[in-house]
């Protein structure tokens, strides 16, 4: 009997410890590309509950039975193909094949695609506009010539550019199979960030996103910070385009000398009556002299406090300017005539190309190194010795010295954990993953794979505490829903609206990551009827089957509406306490007074002005599912009782559940549980 | 807390006695409270405008006098002296002129109501209107990286925290960078957007308004449950008082414009008592590189739509006048030297205006240098002889009350003028 009971032990021991082995040795097998090994049961989370939380941070938001997909295919497998990031992407690419900006090089959009001032002068030019006069009456009388004038020289306005460049990044985040890399560029793009405010960058933006960011966003950082330091698009954002050394600078007593002889040489000419070439080229001269402003430190001082160590990095500002001094020359290749660029494109053609080379520039892609243009003394940054000779090289240096800095571990890793983890992430994990950064020479997969691993990426103080920013909350209603996007500038409105202007963020630190920046009075208002015009179908050109999300089962009841749409767009949360506080409200009628009873309270008739609401403009733009029959019953029955007792269930009786379903949806949406992410 | 409270107590059970829909039951509690602090509308307010763009100062109010200018913008040089068919400047003090088209500044100039700041600007010579602007609003002119704007900072200087939605309201469509901080602050492109909206279905937003509310009450992300409070409590402020009907006072006329309606907003927040001690609103137009016009044209229209709003809002504030002071602001001037197009190019220094009781008004304030080219920043522009933080901060002082100049300007050094009395 003994004996007997010692067998059964040792068998169920053998058979927990196989499962508990073989449990292990599935996942061992599985990540040992990357090392992923996620400890999410240790904080005491079910595998669905993981899926969720991966789900809500590396995508940008669920899509239906997603969760049920992941589950299938083994968590780690699947962040392992999001690091990857290699997944076809045939159905996003086709509604992408339209957009022309998104093939073209830097040169040709500046060449393309032309603002209101340069399209008025290319005209002025073409004797379009008078030369003198160029008011906004002449534009409109002019403006079939000038448009068929652009037309053919292939011209496009500026506004076309940005329409679609807004449009592929939201189609992009709604659609990509891609997702972590879709994050990943948005995260690397805002701390990189650029604007669309500065108009010398605008025509740079679309290959900047394209060809520097999103092809970096998961290699390693050193490679993405040089990207940025030699892309157009930064080095007109922060003016490093036009830095050069200041003996060049006519502040200087050289500089001064200079311009005193080219003003006296044009005050000869004027004196001769001379109105010819001469007198052209010097006062071209000295408007380049003057462009020229010497040393500007813009760039030096954010590639430091913002890209790369941090604002507490243990820089000085000695050390800001002589970066400044390191990174002079740096500058675009010549594209168009705009901003100094036919004269450089003549001091090319005059000396050739092969001899600069010899002399020290560097001509790479639309990057130029203006040998000419550098500050060649001996400078010193963060102890570093860089010596005057070096060139372009020195700026390799420092940039290199600045990536491998435990200052910019510590720095990219506390953000990338702010992104992911929560607003104030523990120093345990920044640490972690700081070490990583430095062992891994800037691995940002690593350095995310250290971050997964960690338990801290799982606590309950990391669950749901991210809020979405208004773009995240836009693209995880539309992946939520299924919807489809016909007009993705649209949503863009919205976007807009809620407080996230994408792409037109003024100040070099890009969008604030914290929760208190995203949510203020006006903009949570705004998120509750974005989530209304969403579900009522009244945002044009985005479009959604609701029924289609419950295999075309219609909730028998407001509440069964309630319960299983809070779980269709919320998968795996506790949607508990949202289905408790609004079944009162789908349910009961008269609710009104029910809640102005406890506030010891009666309320009056809803107010006179609902009946100049309805006659809006846009009364026909809404619910457009629930039909004009069911339209004219609201009116109606709004026009009998005009009083605020209604609830759900009279709106279901009255219109329909098509309505119904939308009002539920739109306040799920709406709803706090929707913003955390 | 206590603050809210009192200004329950005080101000907002009579808005809220007939609002819409439920009534929050802190609003039953602040009745039972005690406490009592002074009503929200004893509080100064500060408006003020930013003229994105750039706004030619020289034209705008000009040193006629001045012989060098005269010489430098040959078909854009207006005189104060009658002649013919031409409009002439409005001869202020008999060295400068304001522009015809500001006539309705004329008597408040002459009451002492409104003064003038000249020569004002930034001491970064930047020329970029995305630096100047970001400098100006930051209020910090050598330093990219602060993330506050100065009216965010004067908002926390206050210490009235938390007290309003509506304590600093900016009639934007997005926050501007003056107002980015952490303390509260609020963009509203249109109060009458304010408010859980279902187009053309009153009925079914005001469910879903019940809705949010239950929701944003129970959540437990305090930020998320303490702004969804604000949210409904601002928007129930909003629905009793009829923005729509808004009838200004003394037939005040404001202008069909962006500014006239923004002003007209603002004056419509301050009369409801809602606790606003911080306004903020822009017009654009101001960058006139082409063809500026001279008594007629763009830059006439643009100066008629900005003393018009503000003429117009300062009629509709009366009974509130020795509440409110307004000041303009632009991120820099424009060459003294006319171009090739009939405009000018970007410069340095520029005026702004201020309005209010408390204001050293009726003189141009500031040192204006002779136009000669000897005295010109950089050869070609006004230098600027006064720091624009020494008039904020004056404005600040003197009308707000703050006196923390540290916080409110890091880095500077606290010269006033006497802009104020």
């Amino acid at each position: 009997m003994k004996k007997h009971f010692q067998t059964t032990l040792s068998l169920l021991f053998l058979i927990a410890s196989l499962t508990i082995f073989s449990s292990y040795t599935a996942t061992e097998t599985l990540n040992n590309k990357y090392s992923i090994k996620f400890p999410y049961r240790k904080a005491g989370l079910t595998e669905r509950q993981a899926a969720a939380h991966l789900l809500s941070r590396f995508t940008y938001g669920a899509t239906p039975k997603q969760v049920d997909e992941m589950v299938n295919m083994g968590l780690e497998k699947w962040f392992t193909q999001q690091l990857d990031a290699d997944q076809p992407n045939d159905s996003l690419n086709a509604s992408l094949v339209a957009y022309d900006v998104l093939t073209k090089s830097n040169k040709e959009l500046s060449n393309t695609y032309l603002d209101g001032g340069q399209i008025r002068r290319k005209a002025t030019k073409e004797g379009l506009l008078p030369q003198d006069s160029t008011g906004k009456l002449e534009y409109k009388e002019r403006k079939g010539e000038i448009d068929s004038f652009m037309k053919a020289k292939g011209i496009k306005p500026e506004g076309e550019l940005i329409r679609q460049l807004v449009n592929q990044k939201i189609l992009r985040a709604a659609y990509s199979n891609n997702q972590l890399q879709e994050v990943m560029t948005s995260f690397w793009f805002n701390h990189f960030n650029v604007s669309l405010t500065k108009n010398e960058s605008v025509r740079f933006v679309p290959c900047y996103e394209r060809d520097v960011i999103r092809p970096n966003a998961l290699g390693k950082f050193g490679d993405i910070l040089l990207a940025t330091a030699k892309s157009p698009a930064m080095l007109t954002y922060l003016d490093n385009f036009r830095s050069v050394a200041s003996d060049n600078n006519n502040n200087s007593e050289e500089g001064s000398k200079r311009l005193r002889a080219l003003y006296a040489q044009q005050k000869m000419l004027a004196e001769k009556g001379d109105t010819g070439m001469q007198s052209k080229e010097v006062s071209q001269k000295i408007k380049g002299f003057k462009n020229s402003q010497g040393l500007n430190e813009n760039y030096a001082r954010e590639i430091m406090e913002l890209h790369t160590l941090g604002v507490d990095g243990g820089y000085t500002q000695t050390d800001v300017t002589n970066a400044a001094k390191v990174l002079t020359g740096w500058t675009i290749y010549p594209m168009s005539d705009e901003y100094g660029g036919a004269g450089i494109k003549k001091m090319i053609e005059k000396v050739g190309e092969d001899k600069l080379i010899q002399q020290g520039f560097v001509h790479d892609g639309d990057f130029m190194f203006a040998v000419n243009k550098h500050d060649k003394t001996d400078k010193m940054v963060l102890g570093n010795d860089f010596s005057g000779k070096d060139g372009y090289n020195e700026g390799l240096r420092l940039i290199n010295i600045l990536a491998h800095h435990t200052s910019t571990a510590h720095f990219i890793c506390k953000k990338l954990a702010v992104h992911f983890v929560n607003d104030n992430p523990p120093q345990s994990l920044i640490d972690k993953m700081a070490k990583t950064f430095l062992d891994k020479d800037g691995d940002i997969k690593q350095v995310l794979v250290t971050m997964v691993n960690a338990p801290e990426f799982w606590s309950k103080d990391a669950l749901r505490e991210k809020i979405k920013s208004p773009f995240e909350l836009t693209i995880s209603t539309v992946r939520a829903l299924n919807a489809k996007i016909a007009q993705p500038y649209q949503l863009f409105n919205w976007i807009n609206k809620m407080g996230e202007r994408m792409y037109y963020y003024q100040a070099p630190t890009g969008f604030p990551d914290k929760a208190n920046y995203w949510i203020n009075t006006g903009s949570l208002l705004n998120r509750m009827n974005f989530g209304l015009a969403m579900a009522g179908q009244r945002i044009p050109g985005v479009s959604f089957n609701l029924a289609a999300l419950n295999d075309n089962h219609e909730p028998e009841s407001a509440q069964a509406a309630l319960v299983t749409y809070c779980k269709i767009l919320m998968p795996e949360r506790n949607v508990d306490s949202t289905v408790k506080r609004l079944t009162p409200l789908v349910t009961a009628p008269a609710i009104t007074q029910k809640i102005d009873a406890a506030a010891g309270k009666t309320a009056p008739p809803q107010t006179q002005d609902q009946p100049t609401m309805m006659a809006s403009s846009d009364d026909n733009m809404m619910m457009s599912d629930a039909g004009s029959h069911n339209k004219k019953v609201l009116k109606e029955k709004v026009n009998r009782k005009k009083s605020a007792d209604y609830s759900i269930q009279d709106l279901m009786v009255n219109t329909g559940n098509k309505t119904m379903l939308s009002q539920v949806t739109g306040i799920i949406i709406g709803s706090p549980e929707f913003q955390r992410k | 807390m206590s603050t809210r409270r009192g200004f329950l107590k005080s101000g907002a059970l009579a808005l809220f006695a007939t609002g819409v829909g439920g009534v929050p039951t802190f609003i039953a509690r602040a009745a039972n409270s005690n406490k009592i602090v002074s009503p929200y509308k004893k509080n100064k307010k500060i408006v003020c405008i930013f003229q994105r763009g750039a706004m030619d100062g020289l034209m705008a109010v000009t040193p006629f006098t001045d012989e060098n200018l005269k010489a430098a913008r040959p078909n854009l040089f207006m005189s104060a002296a009658k002649n013919g068919a031409t409009t002439p400047l409005i001869d202020l003090d008999g060295r400068f002129g304001l522009h015809p088209a500001m006539k309705s500044f004329e008597p408040l100039f002459r009451d002492k109501r409104l003064g003038i700041v000249h020569a004002v600007g930034s001491p970064n010579s930047t020329r970029s209107h995305f630096d100047a602007q970001d400098y100006m609003e930051a209020g910090t002119p050598f330093n990219k990286g602060t993330s506050s704007g100065w009216l965010n900072r004067a908002v926390g200087l206050l210490g009235h925290e938390g007290a309003t939605p509506f304590q600093a309201v900016s009639i934007t469509s997005s926050l501007p960078k003056s107002f980015y901080g952490d303390n509260p602050s609020l963009a509203i492109s249109n109060l009458q957007d304010f408010a859980i909206q279902m187009r053309g279905n009153p009925m079914a937003a005001n469910m879903a308004s019940k809705s949010f509310e239950e929701l944003y009450d129970q959540t437990s992300s305090s930020l998320l449950n303490k702004t969804g409070k604000e949210s409904f409590d601002a928007v129930k402020m909003l629905q009793k008082s009829d923005t729509k009907n808004y009838k200004p006072a003394n037939g005040a006329v404001y202008p069909e414009s962006q500014l006239g309606n923004a002003l007209k907003q603002i004056a419509q927040l301050i009369k409801m008592d809602v606790g606003m001690e911080v306004a903020f609103t822009e017009c654009g137009g101001w960058d006139t590189h082409y063809n500026q016009g001279v008594e007629t044209g763009v830059f006439a229209r643009n100066v008629t739509d900005l003393s018009t709003a503000i003429a117009a809002f300062w009629t509709d504030m009366s009974g509130y006048q020795d509440d409110v002071t307004l000041m303009t602001m632009t991120e820099f001037g424009r060459t003294v030297k006319q171009n090739g197009t009939g405009g000018t190019d970007h410069g340095r220094g520029s005026c702004l205006f201020i309005l209010g009781n408390d204001v050293n008004g009726g003189i141009v304030h500031g040192n204006m240098p002779s136009l000669a080219k000897e005295n010109l920043e950089d050869g070609r522009d006004v230098p600027v002889t006064t720091d624009f933080r020494s008039v904020f901060s004056e404005v600040a002082d003197t009308h707000l009350k703050i006196h923390n100049d540290k916080v409110l300007f890091p880095e500077w050094d606290g010269k006033k003028i006497g802009v104020m009395r």
